[in-house]
């Protein structure tokens, strides 16, 4: 804390100050949290040695430790750093195991009781406090497809299309980075079509794109090097997202006077200055204004590097004028210029990108355009259906961000959005009708919010028919942010019943078989349960009261923890109500895709400070995204080398 | 056993991208630079996949002899060619623990590396670099594009399996341990990108000397910037440099090819092509969305840019683990769901058909390939096609015998028309003994790979 406090200018203190106090609660003062802190870690360090490890070296380590590794497993590195981000795996993974009771295997010659494992499970809930204090790396980013068209276009006023031979990608959380021959090729053929397009032909009247770009051509006896010195700072102030050194202008400047040299004329020689913007690596990836100081580790984002994260993050696209005014008056990082720049672009129609990027990513949206329906069984999945299904789902997240609701009103809403084709799926096509989209306030308690939306419901079935199974992982995992195993590779099979009463049992006894082998039953009880409870809806989102035999829906259930419910309005009840759950896994989501990355290590104590914040503030989802903004690993980097397992390397 | 595997040290590569720059294009064309024979058409390798592995008693021949005359139904669609393939029963894959719960993303991402990722930064992309990047290293710099990477789905799936990057999910190809390789999935990009904007096969683009010229300042400017950056973004950077540094080739191949063009216009004969090899093959871009008619399309594009020497080294992922459907054979299930089958005839039924189609389309690749004329004998007998997937059996997830057909004899290296009931090697071995038969010279073993599999070369 103390030593983030001497960076950069007192503005800085008072913002990283704003960040210490938030850290713990009760306390005031810095160095009181210095001493929470450490406590936290005194305890932390405690129940690692005596809880974790005894547990460890007793009920593990014969098949997983020291130079054993049953399954590839071994918890020797762990036990040595347990802080470490690379161990924060392998205590999930322990944390998963030991909670379902699938380790210590049955045939273990001892098996913990109830108090040791919730004791461990505890005490490895602890270990955060082991992590040192680290905003993870902010390499230099490449933007993605979607975001250099966008820049493409509020650039040089070129359709976004224009980068549409990019191949796709995965961004956010899992974002690669990486760059490949074949997308610098594309990026030099599309920066040529960009400039067709704007320029115009070789000797023609300038366009206005021109005019706007270039100016006006030097007269006879001008300094046109000077001019095009000129011209190349004011593209690359815009393309670059930030002020241009000396040297980069040098560059831009022989390219200019290598057109020149080969005799083109005064506007071709800015444009190929200009081509040689799009395709430096100032332009594709997001490059630090300044050079880091030396023998730091850990640096805040300068101002212009943050106007492009936070605007990269909301819009998909460059900042706009406010933004880099702000960057360039180094005000931007000051937490209330912060807080009021994140409402205006939330506020701005461009953050329909929060969805395209975030929302729909989150929700499973995505596969739903090119997703195989039985298209005998379901003539409704046309193309005008799939995207008056995603439709919905966006218009529905931006109303819950721009009115500033509570994050629980994704779950539980008592209204949604509606055209004449999805009115159908909601038996209110009298209602509703046409192409015009409306709010639409719902009576049917079992719809509104996300779990009885038509477009989720579609992605979680298969092609012909609902999945209990998929709906339940989906819930949990994506909506409460638990975690489910993935099912052990050789899968026993259910079949292994008479074929004959198999085929006579319902979808939900069916799937009921789960629970009744033991090797399936620790994870099926938790996640079947929701999905039956869902079960109303048929695989495209439909209300039904019989399945597809004819029988009758039974959407009753019980989850852990005794909570039953007999219908998708109760089930949904029972999920709203897990108000931390919901806010902490939304959090965790957009901070891991706003960072690029997978949360790991320190994170858990920054979204643990989050959530205070935000649930003080009644989980407004504007707080929630504002305080991502405003958070340590959002604002800072570092910079020190990584150490990359050199067996790897070639 | 380093001497064992070791192919020939002629050359050893070091790094990616190994700068095989700008002056080998000069001698760029199919005669090996420092021999003198006559123009022998270079080995083309290629690679394609599909997930999930295979109906095992619908695919492995029954015997060595019956191999030709009764070939196992999944293999029917090759019986024309079956002659020019090569099967080996034995194949082992990597040991995926402690990835148990990510089968599917190490099936597609050790298929090429014979690797596992870094399990201590599995967050992050951290494997190895893949056979085919080792051959376009290699092999690259002779002709325009240094390879092929085509995909029929956008690898854009996220399923987060063991903590492990989404990009083991959908990528195969790496150019470096950190640096997956995306893949091209529309046909008419593919095509301009061979041969420019005209539609018209054989014709190429107009290259601007001016554009190289000017990308070699850029790449001034960016070693600029790269001495001020923190170690990491050094790394980036790199990979920046890399990839601009591949553009500047192919504009300077595109500008070779132009001036090779200009000559034999001028009636100066540099051609390194026969009289009687084919002309180029027509591409048809399918207006539908046909899965057949898309991977033939691609399928095309592979065989054309062989056959015009475009490259040398393709990949198309044929197929993804995740949620593929094939309507065209009258069922919408999705793979993977049908892999699971626990014997049931029905499942074992489609997840066969789907086998069968898959490997039908590889065999329209080869067969066409087998009826263009190249040198003394066809396109085919200079390639080296690799079908394979990287599970033995979805349903256990079983890697002992990996399903792989070759096909092609790679100049006269591969020895075909044989079935090997009794491989002993894992993929790494593959990978090598391939790499090998192309000619592509290794400083190490692929993967796990301990040495060559010689019983499938001509020289055993």
């Amino acid at each position: 804390m103390r030593m983030l406090g001497t960076f950069g200018s007192g503005v800085m203190t008072v913002a990283l100050l704003g960040f210490a106090v938030s850290l713990t609660l009760p306390c005031k003062a810095e160095p009181a949290d210095d001493a929470d802190f450490v406590a936290l870690q005194v305890d932390a360090r405690k129940s690692f040695k005596e809880v974790v490890t005894p547990f460890v070296d007793t009920y593990c380590s014969r098949c997983h430790g020291q130079d054993r590794q049953r399954g590839g497993i071994n918890f020797a590195p762990a036990l040595k750093k347990p802080g470490e981000s690379a161990s924060s795996h392998r205590w999930k993974q322990a944390v998963a195991m030991v909670k379902s009771h699938d380790m210590p295997p049955d045939n273990a010659p001892k098996q913990p009781t109830e108090e040791e494992r919730q004791k461990f499970l505890d005490g490895i809930g602890k270990i955060k406090f082991l992590s040192s204090k680290d905003p993870g790396a902010f390499v230099i980013r490449r933007l993605t497809k979607v975001e250099y068209g966008n820049t493409l276009h509020d650039l040089l006023g070129v359709d976004q299309k224009v980068a549409d031979d990019l191949p796709d990608e995965v961004f956010g959380e899992g974002y690669l980075n990486t760059l490949s021959p074949l997308q610098s090729e594309q990026y030099l053929a599309i920066a040529n079509e960009a400039l067709d397009r704007i320029l115009g032909p070789k000797d023609g009247t300038p366009t206005k794109a021109q005019k706007r770009l270039f100016g006006q051509t030097p007269g006879a006896g001008a300094d046109e090097r000077a001019a095009a010195r000129k011209v190349a700072r004011s593209l690359a102030r815009n393309a670059y997202r930030r002020p241009p050194t000396d040297p980069e202008l040098d560059v831009l400047v022989r390219v200019f006077d290598l057109a020149r040299e080969n005799k083109l004329a005064y506007p071709e020689a800015l444009r190929l200055m200009l081509k040689a913007v799009l395709v430096s690596p100032q332009f594709l990836f997001i490059t630090p204004a300044m050079e880091a100081e030396s023998g730091r580790s850990i640096v805040p984002l300068d101002d212009h590097q943050l106007a492009s994260r936070l605007s990269y993050l909301l819009w998909a696209t460059m900042p706009d004028a406010e933004l880099s005014t702000l960057a360039d008056r180094g005000k931007l990082h000051e937490p209330a210029v912060l807080r009021a720049q994140v409402k205006r672009l939330l506020e701005d129609p461009r953050s329909r990108a929060l969805f395209d990027g975030f929302g729909a990513q989150w929700l499973g949206l995505g596969s739903l355009e090119g997703k195989t329906f039985d298209t005998a069984k379901f003539p409704q999945m046309t193309g005008a259906m799939r995207s008056a299904m995603y439709d919905e789902a966006r218009l529905f997240f931006e109303s819950i961000v721009r009115e500033n609701r509570s994050v629980v009103s994704l779950v539980d809403c008592d209204y949604t959005f509606l055209n004449g084709t999805l009115a159908e799926l909601y038996g209110l096509d009298k209602k509703v009708t046409g192409p015009r989209w409306r709010k639409v306030k719902l009576t049917d308690a079992n719809r509104g919010g996300i779990l009885g939306m038509p477009g989720i419901l579609a992605v979680t079935s298969f092609p012909d028919r609902t999945s209990p199974v998929k709906r339940g992982v989906w819930v949990l995992e994506q909506v409460l942010g638990e975690h489910v195993p993935p099912p052990p590779p050789n899968v026993p099979a259910l079949e292994k019943q008479d074929k004959q009463t198999v085929e006579n049992l319902t979808l939900r006894q069916r799937t009921e078989l789960h629970v009744k082998d033991p090797t399936c039953a620790n994870c099926h009880k938790v996640l079947d349960p929701i999905g039956f409870g869902l079960e109303n809806f048929d695989a495209i989102g439909r209300w039904r009261d019989q399945d597809d035999a004819g029988g009758a829906i039974d959407a009753a259930g019980e989850l852990l923890g005794g909570k039953r419910f007999a219908s998708p309005k109760e089930l949904k009840t029972i999920i709203a109500a897990r108000t931390d759950d919901l806010a902490r896994n939304v959090t965790e989501k957009l901070l891991a895709y706003a960072l690029c990355r997978q949360l790991e290590g320190y994170d858990e104590i920054v979204v643990d400070n989050l959530m205070e914040t935000i649930a003080k503030d009644g989980y407004r989802m504007q707080t929630l995204i504002t305080e991502i903004v405003k958070s340590y690993p959002f604002t800072h980097r570092r910079i020190q080398e990584q150490q990359i397992a050199s067996s790897h390397e070639k | 056993m380093k001497s064992n595997f070791l192919i020939n040290r002629r050359t050893c590569l070091k790094g990616i991208g190994a700068t095989l720059a700008l002056p080998l294009l000069e001698s760029m064309g199919w005669a090996e630079p420092d021999n003198g024979k006559p123009d022998k058409p270079p080995v083309r390798l290629g690679f394609m996949y599909m997930p999930h592995g295979v109906i095992m008693d619908q695919f492995w021949p029954a015997d060595a002899q019956s191999f030709l005359s009764s070939p196992p139904p999944a293999l029917e669609s090759l019986r024309p060619v079956l002659d020019q393939c090569l099967l080996m029963k034995g194949i082992s894959g990597v040991a995926i623990a402690p990835f148990n719960g990510a089968p599917h993303a190490l099936e597609l991402s050790t298929w090429l590396t014979a690797m596992l990722p870094d399990a201590n930064t599995r967050n992050r992309i951290n494997i190895g670099i893949s056979a085919d990047q080792i051959a376009a290293n290699y092999v690259g710099g002779f002709t325009s594009l240094p390879s092929l990477e085509l995909a029929t789905m956008p690898q854009t799936h996220k399923e987060n399996q063991e903590g492990l990057n989404e990009g083991y999910y959908t990528h195969c190809s790496f150019r470096s341990a950190t640096q997956p390789v995306p893949a091209e999935i529309n046909p008419r990009s593919v095509l301009n990108r061979l041969f420019g904007k005209s539609d018209r096969p054989g014709h190429i683009r107009q290259a601007d000397p001016l554009d190289r010229q000017m990308l070699d300042l850029v790449i001034g400017g960016a070693k600029d910037l790269r001495k001020k950056l923190p170690q990491d973004d050094q790394h980036k950077l790199d990979e920046y440099l890399d990839s601009v540094r591949a553009v500047e080739r192919r504009i300077a191949a595109i500008e070779f090819r132009q001036k090779e063009a200009a000559l034999e216009k001028a009636g100066v004969s540099v051609s390194k092509r026969n009289a009687s090899d084919s002309p180029p093959i027509e591409v048809k871009i399918p207006e539908g969305d046909k899965r057949s008619e898309y991977m033939q399309v691609m399928c095309d594009l592979n065989v054309l840019a062989f056959q015009t020497d475009t490259t040398r080294v393709s990949t198309y992922i044929g197929s993804t683990p995740n949620g593929v459907s094939y309507p065209e054979l009258g069922f919408r299930n999705e793979h993977h769901s049908q892999t699971h089958h626990n014997n049931e005839a029905e499942k074992v039924r489609k997840v066969a058909a789907i086998t069968a189609f898959n490997i039908a389309q590889f065999a329209y690749m080869v067969k066409k390939m087998h009826g263009l004329r190249e040198g003394d004998g066809t396109l085919l007998d200079n390639c080296i096609m690799m079908w394979g997937s990287g599970l033995e059996d979805g349903n256990i997830h079983e890697r002992k015998n990996l399903p792989f057909i070759i096909a092609g004899k790679g100049g006269g290296s591969i020895n075909t028309g044989r079935f090997l009931p009794d491989t002993k090697g894992n993929q790494g071995d593959l990978l090598t003994t391939l790499l090998g038969c192309a000619g592509v010279p290794l400083d190490r073993p692929i993967g796990i790979a301990t040495k060559q599999i010689t019983e499938m070369t001509t020289r055993s």
